[in-house]
């Protein structure tokens, strides 16, 4: 029995995070197809049989319409496992899904064992082990978890999906862009990101002057801009800006799931952080163990000389 | 105007967690606890619009699952400027999956008809974002995760909502719904002392959750247990004046 | 027995402790270097009620209780132990004596104004030949009609250059010693009463401490607290509930050394260990712990005894000498465990370590605690 993946677009792109859908399924050899409300003009690169809502037609996301469309197509085909990302649309629709197909339902999945999912619990410090105990089971999983690189010329079955669907009481009004001014840290070839371990906002200033003098640019991770000591355009992470400079210097990051995704594919990285068991310890490179804001100064003193 | 709000007592995630016998959750007894993170921005949601269309008009209600210590988090939303309370002993909550919590406030809640329900889009300690879409479902009314705006205009309500990259949707929908509350939503307050007093005085309803537990879990967490340290990062420890050198160095081949 | 704070105290408490965390602790160093707690810090304090924590809410106040006024005070000072005092003295030192022994009248006139921070409250007790022994106090009053007129001078007063209001404590004749003294509510806001200085000191920097010059001020009839030749008894019952508070800013000083210490330990490394490894570290921590412990204890009893309307004047003198010796030695411990880094500035400990000394010499020295405390065991 294949599982059925949920692919997700944005602006009538297919979303590249959704490819670790494909990359779960092939990391524990399940047979997939894929279904997505998106359009035709830029399928995602799979052979496997994809099922394609117009985007046209049902608009833009509506958690009321999107789960009509995956409930008949699972009821259809009688999938037993369903998996989405653990992306803003994938935690909206999965409990709606498993609520209306009477399923199991495991979120942040991050690997599988025996009959087990393994999700993270207690901001990563201890992993979950987790049996559902329906037969239907929908997930949604860890995104950068699980990765998949497309072979971009590959193509399969498309299946045009069509229903006949309600209407949904919650109306789209419009996108909001990122207000991003001017900061493209995507283009950087040096970040110094700050967060909470950098105690107060007066101390941001050091981190840039650490930045200024590596010729690179000042990042953070959320609770700073969510503070209001830094502006939003300087986020690092899942809901910020995706980066990869040749050089990352996390001070004071702990390392959430939310921050790595967005600065694990880093050439290299320094974490400078007081827990030796934080987790950006995992994909740095180097973890300096001492107070960031000492660091910082030393470094920039010497720097300088 | 009638509004729910409904929040968790997690624990303090700078705790060491240490494993209870058989290995499926971890021992409460020595730790902190503190409201959860997402659910004090759900109860500064409704407090700022109970200010703004007139508190005679809204009545705002609290409520919250498990052992006797989660009143401590109650009284806080109550001091916050929370009317009511509604406070379900449990002190099996922790075993309880996302579902079946919802169903033990679908069950307790579902003849109260409110019009607005707030919650958090997770729980600091399970990072689950179900408790509040389930509640919608189970209620029959519209669901909005994820929101960082809130507008209330003549029964209809304009949300934005988080998508990743820092892009949002706002969207409109009339009431009732249901709306889980994402960082950054406002700026909660603290709340003052002579409020903290008139809280004591506050209502909370309390009942045992055996009224209400109908159903069995649908998931199961099995046993927890430490994640390998998938460590790669080399340790660099000393005193900063030693450190700084060989760092600049590191720095220096790097660029 | 019960030895678990209620939830509504821990609930305060984690109130109490974010905002000293997340807020006060930026600019506990700047109170200390700026010589005065920073405006924005009082506009906050007034906000959210720390000005009359246990002060009925006919007043004004939160209404709260002792053990909340504990907390408070408590918290406060892990982070910033002069605005910890600056709490205790204003509410402890002003506030209660006007609760006490005030007229429906004084109450509802002043401590409307000082349980919202409207004024900052302090008292006028110490002088340069009177310290601990109150009753060699000097500044002198005479009875006119309708007034009071008042000459003297008055040092060492915290809370005293912000010219709130204060309880002020002039003889009638010093030959008369404790019998002629009253204690009068005034005005500082007033041309008769000048501040001289306020003094530079070692350490709760932040705080104002004010020798004044009062020159012919007149104090109406109205503003006498209590009767005439009242102020000893007065004096002795303020300085008793003052106790509790002082116990608590000491013990609030040493946690907040004491959570620095640890933090430093655990990151600290020498000869490739962690301090913490090391068992003379780990045994000053044991140490450590034990007295904050234990004063803990004691302060939260008297504060209980309080609450349930039993007398502790025991067990107050007993907190306040226990406790500020537990800052004293806490501090000194944290500092060393913190080596040369803690003797610089950057680290918070070496003020801490300043801020813990006076908690053993104002509102009566540790030897002043320990004359009341054998006394009550001697005298019945």
């Amino acid at each position: 029995m294949s599982v059925l993946l949920i692919g997700e677009y944005r602006e009538n792109k297919f979303f590249e995070s959704a490819y670790d859908l494909v990359g779960y399924a092939k990391k524990y050899n399940k047979t997939f197809e894929m279904f997505a409300v998106g359009n035709k003009g830029e399928t995602p690169n799979i052979k496997e049989k994809l099922y394609l809502a117009d985007s046209n037609k049902y608009n833009e996301y509506n958690p009321v319409v999107h789960k009509e469309l995956i409930t008949a197509l699972v009821n259809k085909n009688n999938y037993n496992e369903i998996v989405f990302l653990h992306s803003s649309y994938g935690w909206d629709l999965a409990p709606r899904l498993a609520y209306d197909i009477g399923a199991s339902l495991i979120t942040g999945v991050i690997d599988i064992a025996g009959e087990e999912f393994i999700k993270p619990v207690m901001n990563g410090k201890l992993n979950a082990h987790i049996k559902p105990d329906k037969e239907k089971l929908v997930l949604t999983i860890q995104s950068g978890t699980f990765s998949y690189e497309p072979d971009r010329k590959e193509t399969g079955e498309i299946v045009d999906y069509d229903l006949a669907v309600t209407k949904s009481p919650i109306e789209f009004i419009s996108y909001e862009e990122a207000a991003t001014l001017g900061v493209d840290l995507s283009k950087a070839d040096i970040i110094v990101s700050v967060g909470r371990g950098i105690g107060k906002k007066e101390n941001i200033k050091n981190a840039e002057e650490l930045a200024k003098y590596l010729k690179g640019e000042l990042g953070a991770s959320r609770p700073i801009v969510d503070a209001g000591w830094l502006d939003y355009s300087r986020q690092v992470g899942l809901t910020g800006q995706t980066v990869s400079p040749k050089l990352y210097i996390a001070c004071g990051i702990s390392g959430s799931i939310q921050h790595l995704a967005g600065m694990k594919k880093s050439n290299y990285i320094i974490a400078i952080n007081t827990d030796k068991d934080a987790p950006i310890a995992e994909i740095a490179d180097i973890l300096v163990v001492a107070d960031a804001n000492e660091v910082i100064k030393e470094l920039t003193k010497l720097i300088n000389q | 105007m009638k509004i729910l709000v409904s929040i968790k007592q997690v624990p303090d995630l700078e705790s060491r967690f240490k494993l209870n016998e058989k290995g499926n959750w971890v021992v409460e007894s020595d730790l902190a606890f503190r409201l959860n993170e997402y659910d004090e921005y759900a109860i500064e949601e409704a407090v700022r619009l109970k200010e703004k269309i007139g508190t005679d008009d809204v009545d705002i209600t609290v409520l919250s699952i498990g052992p006797e210590r989660v009143k401590e988090v109650i009284k806080k939303a109550l001091a916050m400027g929370i009317d009511r309370g509604i406070y379900i002993k449990d002190n099996e909550a922790f075993s309880k999956d996302p579902f079946r919590i919802a169903t033990i406030i679908h069950e307790c809640v579902k003849d109260h008809g409110y019009d607005i329900i707030f919650t958090g889009m997770q729980s600091n300690d399970r990072s689950s974002c179900q408790v509040g879409v389930f509640l919608g479902e189970l209620l029959g009314i519209s669901t909005i995760t994820t929101i960082i705006g809130f507008e209330y205009n003549n029964n209809v309500v304009t949300v934005k909502r988080e998508l990743e990259g820092g892009k949002k949707m706002v969207l409109k929908c009339r009431l009732p719904l249901l709306l889980t509350c994402q960082l950054g939503l406002n700026t909660p307050r603290y709340p003052t002392l002579p409020n903290i007093m008139k809280a004591k005085k506050k209502e909370i309803k309390e009942y045992d959750v055996n009224d209400f537990d109908k159903i069995t879990n649908n998931i199961t967490i099995t046993k927890l247990n430490y994640p390998e340290k998938k460590s790669k990062a080399e340790f660099l420890e000393g005193s900063v004046s030693d450190i700084a050198p060989k760092l600049v160095k590191i720095i220096k081949s790097k660029i | 027995m019960d030895f678990e704070l209620t939830e509504d105290h821990k609930m305060l408490q984690g109130v109490v402790r974010d905002f000293a965390k997340n807020e006060l602790s930026k600019y506990s160093k700047l109170n200390d270097q700026q010589h005065k707690i920073a405006d924005e810090i009082i506009i906050r304090l007034k906000e959210l009620g720390f000005f009359g924590v246990y002060l009925p809410e006919e007043y004004g106040g939160a209404g709260l209780d002792i053990m909340s006024y504990i907390i408070v005070i408590e918290e406060l000072s892990k982070f910033c132990s002069a605005t910890g005092v600056l709490i205790s003295a204003h509410t402890s030192l002003c506030c209660d004596p006007i609760y006490q022994f005030g007229s429906e009248q004084q109450k509802s006139k002043y401590l409307s104004m000082l349980a919202t921070g409207e004024k900052i409250g302090c008292i006028l007790l110490t002088e340069p030949d009177a310290g601990s022994d109150v009753a060699a106090i000097s500044t002198e009053y005479i009875v006119k009609d309708d007034y009071y007129l008042i000459n003297g001078s008055k040092i060492f007063i915290t809370n005293g250059g912000y010219k709130g209001i204060g309880i002020l404590f002039a003889t009638k004749d010093k030959a008369l010693r404790h019998k002629g003294l009253s204690a009068f509510i005034v005005d500082l806001n007033s041309d008769s009463v000048e501040i001289i200085k306020n003094e530079d000191k070692m350490g709760i920097r932040g705080t104002f401490t004010t020798a004044f010059a009062i020159n012919n001020l007149k104090v109406p009839k109205e503003n006498l607290l209590g009767k005439e030749g009242d102020g000893f008894k007065i004096a002795m019952a303020t300085l008793n509930g003052g106790r509790i508070g002082i116990a608590a800013q000491a013990l609030g000083i040493a946690e907040g050394a004491f959570d620095k210490a640890k933090e430093y330990a655990k990151i600290r490394k020498q000869f490739g260990k962690s301090l913490s490894e090391f068992q003379a570290i780990q045994f000053k921590f044991a140490d450590m712990a034990t007295k904050i412990e234990t004063a803990k204890l004691i302060t939260y009893k008297a504060g209980w005894l309080k609450d349930n309307g039993k007398t502790n004047a025991m067990e107050s003198a007993m907190c306040k000498l226990y406790a500020s010796n537990t800052a004293m030695f806490v501090t000194n411990e944290a500092l060393q465990i913190h080596g040369g880094y803690g003797y610089i500035c950057d680290y918070e400990i070496e003020r801490m370590f300043r801020d813990a000394k006076i908690t053993e010499i104002y509102e009566g020295t540790s030897e002043i605690q320990k004359i009341v405390i054998s006394n009550m065991l001697f005298k019945g």
